[in-house]
């Protein structure tokens, strides 16, 4: 009962946060730790409890509803957006080997430079989610799939695989329009 | 039960204005600030409501399963899937971004980061991590107001 309000308290303090996220800071990410329902499977849930960093002096702008039918005047431009993952995870990855501390590291790092360098583009109501993840190249198989509730008309993804010796990393952009 | 009440309140009340901090007085005036949580729980992303689905899912379609290489493709279709209409049945006004990645346990790692631009007072994201003895299945939602 009184955890169930401490994280009600917590939400509410996060929803008054406005900027943008990311969990380059590790204090930031609050993790919970529940056994499954079942004896032989654990999961974590883990999100964000206060928001990463806020940009200083932000022009706290809240945006509001345009509207407007027809969709948006600039769409989201995924061959540039998949050029800049290309240069991105090439430039930070080619001579890398996978080590877990580097590699947790680098996710956020990368995850960061995509987002500035896509927010770089100026592309107007465009909401970004840049997700990254590395790993290591073993006798492993690993699946990874997306799937989104959206409007395909305006909202778009890019993604990009990359691959050395000794690692491969994936890298999604979603781009999600504010209407 | 929790959900049937806040349902329940989407069809009588309508949308609050935000509550802005210390313009209430909080003996007298609690129960129009309860309602107001209320209305702001609504069409807020609940971490809770959507880790329990994606715990629900990843449960329902894998469960004890060994990790069978021919399968994965169908598990990952299925958990992603009925997370994605689990989320859609909550009617709330958002739009999601779900993603699964399966690995099988074998000793190698994986780190996984994402960044987000968008807007902190109203969007959220939720990250499961889920494992049993031959897998790992690591599960995000984003949530994007519309």
């Amino acid at each position: 009962m009184s955890e169930a309000a401490k994280d009600k308290g917590a939400r509410r303090a996060s929803v008054k946060k406005r900027g943008s996220v990311s969990s380059l800071g590790s204090h930031d990410v609050k993790a919970k730790e529940t056994t499954g329902k079942t004896k032989d499977s654990l999961s974590t849930v883990s999100y964000l409890d206060e928001a990463g960093h806020q940009e200083e002096n932000a022009r706290l702008v809240q945006m509001e509803n345009t509207y407007i039918m027809a969709g948006p005047s600039k769409r989201f431009p995924v061959l540039v957006v998949t050029d800049i993952l290309k240069d991105v995870l090439g430039s930070y990855l080619q001579e890398e080997k996978y080590d877990a501390e580097l590699c947790r590291q680098m996710t956020k790092t990368i995850s960061e430079v995509v987002k500035a360098r896509i927010k770089e583009l100026l592309i107007p109501r465009y909401k970004i989610v840049v997700l990254i993840s590395i790993g290591q190249l073993g006798e492993q198989s690993m699946y990874l799939g997306s799937r989104c509730l959206w409007d395909a008309a305006s909202d778009t993804f890019a993604t990009h695989a990359f691959k050395n010796s000794s690692l491969l990393a994936v890298a999604s952009v979603y781009a999600v329009y504010f209407e | 039960m929790g959900i049937s009440q806040r349902t329940e309140a989407v069809g009588t009340r309508r949308r609050l204005p935000r509550r802005r901090s210390g313009d209430l007085c909080p003996a007298a005036q609690r129960g129009q600030a309860m309602e107001e949580d209320q209305a702001a729980e609504e069409t807020a992303f609940v971490v809770e409501e959507v880790s329990t689905i994606i715990k629900e899912s990843v449960e329902g379609v894998i469960g004890a399963n060994g990790y069978q290489h021919s399968r994965v493709h169908q598990w990952t279709n299925n958990v992603v899937e009925q997370c994605l209409s689990q989320l859609g049945k909550l009617n709330k006004p958002f739009k999601y971004i779900v993603t699964c990645i399966i690995m099988q346990k074998n000793g190698a790692g994986l780190q996984t980061a994402s960044t987000c631009f968008w807007d902190n007072t109203t969007d959220g994201s939720c990250t499961v991590r889920w494992e049993n003895k031959t897998m790992y299945c690591i599960m995000s939602v984003f949530g994007l107001a519309i």
